[in-house]
């Protein structure tokens, strides 16, 4: 048996195509990671990191388990596609194997062996299995039929709007499983065999039409499925389908610790063209359900920066909350892509602009622990004078680092794009903390506490939330609070709750005073106050648009105070209520009993 | 004899009151206090010529009184057409036609937490000058102070975009009082334009910097935060000069703007009127129907539309009371 026929040649060069394609784009990724990267990934491939990535390739890759969470219709149509194609090429593999035995058997062989083993004998298992596959495979394509008419079906508001490559790529591959179906169901009219789907269609078709009619129509079918799948190879690794193929190194390289930072890279590319445009980060955007803007989120700022038609716009327009990653079916890193997209429009290297920061120092008292108000609770200044009293309360000796004024923690500077500015003042508060001996750091602003925690290097000083800060005094029995009646609701911080991974500690001193109320999108899927210094695009009237959502989403809970713990939330949340709006030292300090 | 509901008893209430009680008509004032006068109670003297608002005020209010007009204090209207007002207590008051002059807030100045209002004691605003001036003059004699202009008018961020357009000369005005009152004092304005549209005011402002020697700085402040010894520190930038500044003083006034009323948009929906995107009720034109309403017999009078001075605010007192007046004839 040779295993060729003429129709088989759209599929072999379409797949030698995207392989040579593959190939190159994989090479010129890898070659070009940066040297730190390739030392991590040569460290740490050969070792039990390789079998979590192999793990989580096929729970992700395969599977698709987080978008099982999302919902389960729109898990099982990612599904059966991926897994259902995956166990049709190879349980068709171990078929052909079972039914010629162990020999050399072409690409074509295995994919086109029903039109190829007519002479050879039935096995009726794998023609069973081969069916149900096919059919679990055939179930996915309906429902991403459906889903292009009815996405709130699958519980998502919208999905994306594909360019025309896309829309391209995916009427081929929607053509695939249907044309195999007619193709084998043909094969079994003319021959004989098949499941119970190709077989029961081609005893069907035996019945109504002649032979001479069937067999024109069988090559047809089996041209047009070999040229469905060529076209679909050839447009794999120009469209969004270049997922499939991205997704599974982008696991291997992210478990040997490799990441983006804030500068492009080449591993950026591994992320970028992981992204299948499934469009879940849509429906969490609150530019999208507030604001009504539909083309800057995720999807279509990866989409724009592959294709390198990225606009300004785009690039600027994200409040980089994160709900959007945390969503992310890849796991894909969206807020540092777009932060190191921002880089290369706006990084200017700037010698002189920060020259006067040399030689300040505005700081004041004396302490193992500093506190660092940051620019906006020196904006809230009720946030600040109750950080005083809780400090007088706990016999904490304090040193003030900016109470009179300071530097920037920079990391708004550093959203903006403009990193190597920001590094000048980070170099300048790293000194500025060295220099008075502090053990820990306090800040009561989030914004500040990632920054100091992710690109610092304060090692010796622990860096501490004001929130953490004071559960630990509360634990210690530092000070004594009043528990009242009082109604309290919470808003996590984007940058505390998703940022930092602190949601459990202002919770806990909540309660330590009052009864916790939560808003029906909390923790990871809180809400974003709208404020974020992230958006450079978003006007003052949309920010406010964003407030009132939030806040009335907090009233809803019937809390009479709406508690934060950062500056920014507490001034952007202020404007869209009415109620009492406390940053969490406040309503500690009003706690405070006289004894403490 | 007709009757015409007027919702406020301010001097815009007052002064249509007794304009229509001269025409013949039967004005019925409705205010929410427990007297009349509105904000001016609050207020010492007036610009730009420092006539002391007790004077006008007891004017109006005497002549209120000899007129014998029916007042009704201490009611809130819930809501109200042109025909009727409902009170808080359920009540009813009927009438023949309406005229709203149910005035302004003052701009809630803690909402600004950067200027400490509500937090330092250093810290006032502009009506708490007003009162003090009229208790007999500030708790201690102050070395510096520092007027701050636009705090919540033309300001976005706390949603107010239009100018309040009195606080200018305000400020020009008290920074000259306590300038008088206490000559020693270094005297500051952070303002970001100084507009000066009315008679006499342009020259007031001249004086005050020729002769009161009060200093005029342009750029807003930031923030402001206590110092050890009891003073209040002040940063903000010279925004002719382009350099930033901080200041040590011992008063902060805070020349704060005026609000729109929060039951405004309840009255409105109630009775069929619009709102302006500020929140103030929006006249029919800004023309020749600029104290009619929307609504058919209801008529608008005083800082109920935008930030007024107090002679435009008894003008249109006047206009509406006519207007109101030329409706009735006609029923």
């Amino acid at each position: 048996m040779t295993f060729y026929a003429p129709f088989t040649l759209p599929f072999i060069i379409g797949a030698l195509a995207m392989f040579l394609i593959l190939g190159i784009k994989w090479g010129i990724w890898t070659s070009r990671l940066t040297k730190p990267q390739k030392r991590l990934l040569l460290r740490n491939l050969p070792t039990r990191r390789f079998l979590a990535a192999l793990w989580e390739s096929v729970r992700e890759a395969l599977l698709h388990r987080r978008i099982w969470r999302v919902n389960p219709l729109l898990g099982y149509m990612h599904t059966s596609l991926a897994f259902g194609w995956f166990l049709l090429i190879a349980v068709g593999w171990i078929e052909t194997l079972v039914v010629i035995g162990p020999r050399f058997v072409p690409l074509q062989g295995h994919v086109f062996f029903k039109y190829f083993a007519t002479e050879l004998p039935h096995d009726p298992f794998f023609e069973q299995t081969m069916d149900l596959l096919l059919l679990f495979v055939l179930s996915g394509v309906a429902l991403a039929w459906m889903k292009r008419m009815r996405a709130r079906m699958m519980g998502m508001r919208r999905t994306t709007r594909h360019v025309a490559g896309d829309r391209f790529a995916l009427t081929a591959l929607w053509c695939v499983f249907p044309l195999r179906l007619a193709a084998e169901s043909l094969v079994c009219a003319l021959h004989g065999g098949g499941g119970f789907l190709t077989g029961s269609l081609g005893r069907l078709l035996a019945a109504h039409l002649s032979p001479e009619t069937l067999a024109p129509l069988n090559e047809a079918a089996w041209w047009c499925y070999s040229t469905a799948l060529g076209v679909f190879f050839v447009a794999l690794p120009f469209s969004r389908y270049m997922h499939i193929f991205t997704e599974i190194p982008l696991i291997f390289l992210r478990r040997c610790g490799i990441r983006s930072s804030e500068k492009k890279g080449f591993f950026d590319h591994f992320q970028i063209e992981a992204c299948s445009r499934c469009g879940i980060c849509i429906d969490p955007c609150q530019l999208q359900r507030t604001l009504g803007a539909d083309d800057v989120q995720s999807v279509y700022f990866l989409r724009d920066r592959r294709y390198r038609t990225l606009r300004r716009r785009v690039t600027d327009h994200c409040l980089m909350c994160g709900r959007c990653a945390e969503r992310c079916p890849v796991g894909i890193d969206l807020n540092t892509l777009r932060l190191n997209a921002r880089t290369s429009l706006r990084n200017i290297p700037t010698d002189r602009r920060y020259d006067y920061l040399l030689g300040i120092d505005r700081s004041a008292g004396a302490g193992r622990v500093g506190y660092f108000a940051g620019c906006m609770t020196l904006q809230t200044p009720r946030t600040l004078r109750a950080m005083e009293r809780i400090f007088r309360a706990a016999g904490e000796e304090v040193w003030w680092a900016d109470r009179d004024g300071g530097v920037c923690c920079g990391r708004p500077l550093k959203l903006s794009g403009e990193v190597d500015a920001a590094r000048k003042m980070m170099a300048y508060n790293t000194e500025l903390f060295r220099r008075h001996g502090i053990a820990t750091l306090v800040t009561s602003c989030p914004i500040c506490l990632k920054v100091f925690r992710e690109d610092y290097r304060l090692e010796g000083i622990e860096v501490l939330h004001h929130s953490e800060y004071l559960l630990r005094l509360l634990q210690a029995g530092r000070l004594a609070l009043q528990r009242g009646e009082r109604l309290f609701t919470y808003h996590d911080p984007c940058e505390l709750g998703r940022g930092s991974g602190i949601y459990d500690e202002p919770r806990a001193v909540i309660e330590a005073i009052g009864t916790l109320t939560e808003p029906a999108e909390t923790r990871e899927e809180a809400l974003c106050c709208g404020s974020s210094v992230a958006d450079l695009e978003i006007t003052d009237g949309e920010q406010l648009a964003i407030a009132r959502d939030v806040a009335a989403s907090l009233e809803r809970t019937g809390a009479e105070t709406i508690v934060t713990a950062c500056p920014l939330c507490k001034k952007a949340i202020g404007r869209g209520t009415e109620r009492p709006v406390a940053d969490l030292a406040e309503v500690v300090a009003e706690a405070l009993t006289q004894t403490a | 004899m007709k009757r015409v509901i007027i919702i406020g008893g301010g001097i815009a209430g007052m002064r249509s009151a007794l304009r229509l009680a001269e025409a013949g008509l039967h004005p019925v004032l409705i205010e929410r206090d427990a007297e009349l006068g509105g904000k001016l109670r609050n207020w010492h003297a007036l610009f730009p010529d420092f006539t002391q608002a007790a004077g006008v005020l007891d004017e109006l209010r005497t002549a209120v009184a000899r007129r014998g007009i029916e007042v009704h204090t201490g009611c809130t209207v819930r809501r109200f057409d042109a025909r009727s007002a409902e009170l808080a207590d359920g009540s009813r008051l009927e009438g023949d036609a309406a005229i709203l002059a149910s005035g302004f807030t003052l701009f809630d100045a803690r909402i600004k937490e950067e200027y400490g209002y509500g937090l330092y004691e250093q810290v006032c605003t502009s009506a708490d000058i007003e009162r003090m001036l009229n208790e007999g003059g500030l708790p201690a004699a102050p070395r510096r102070i520092a007027f701050l202009h636009c705090v919540g008018s033309r300001d976005e961020k706390v949603c107010q975009k239009h100018c309040s357009r009195v606080c200018c000369i305000t400020g020009v005005k008290q920074a000259m009082e306590l300038k008088k009152r206490y000559p020693e004092a270094e005297i500051f304005n952070f303002y970001m334009d100084i507009r000066m549209f009315g008679p006499g005011y342009e020259e007031l402002y001249r004086e005050a910097q020729l002769h009161s020697n009060i200093h005029f700085i342009r750029g807003r402040i930031s923030e402001a935060a206590p110092t050890f010894d009891g003073r209040l520190q002040i940063k903000a930038e010279d925004t002719l000069t382009g350099r930033p500044l901080r200041m040590s003083v011992d008063l902060l006034v805070l020349l704060v703007g005026m609000r729109a009323n929060a039951d405004n948009a309840a009255l409105a929906a109630s009775a069929g009127l619009e709102l302006a995107p500020s929140g103030f009720f929006a006249p029919r034109d800004p023309f020749l129907g600029n104290v009619r309403s929307a609504a058919e017999g209801i008529f608008l009078a005083g800082t109920a539309t935008a930030p007024k001075t107090i002679g435009e605010t008894l003008n249109e007192a006047i206009a509406a009371a006519d207007a109101a007046a030329e409706y009735l004839k006609t029923r």
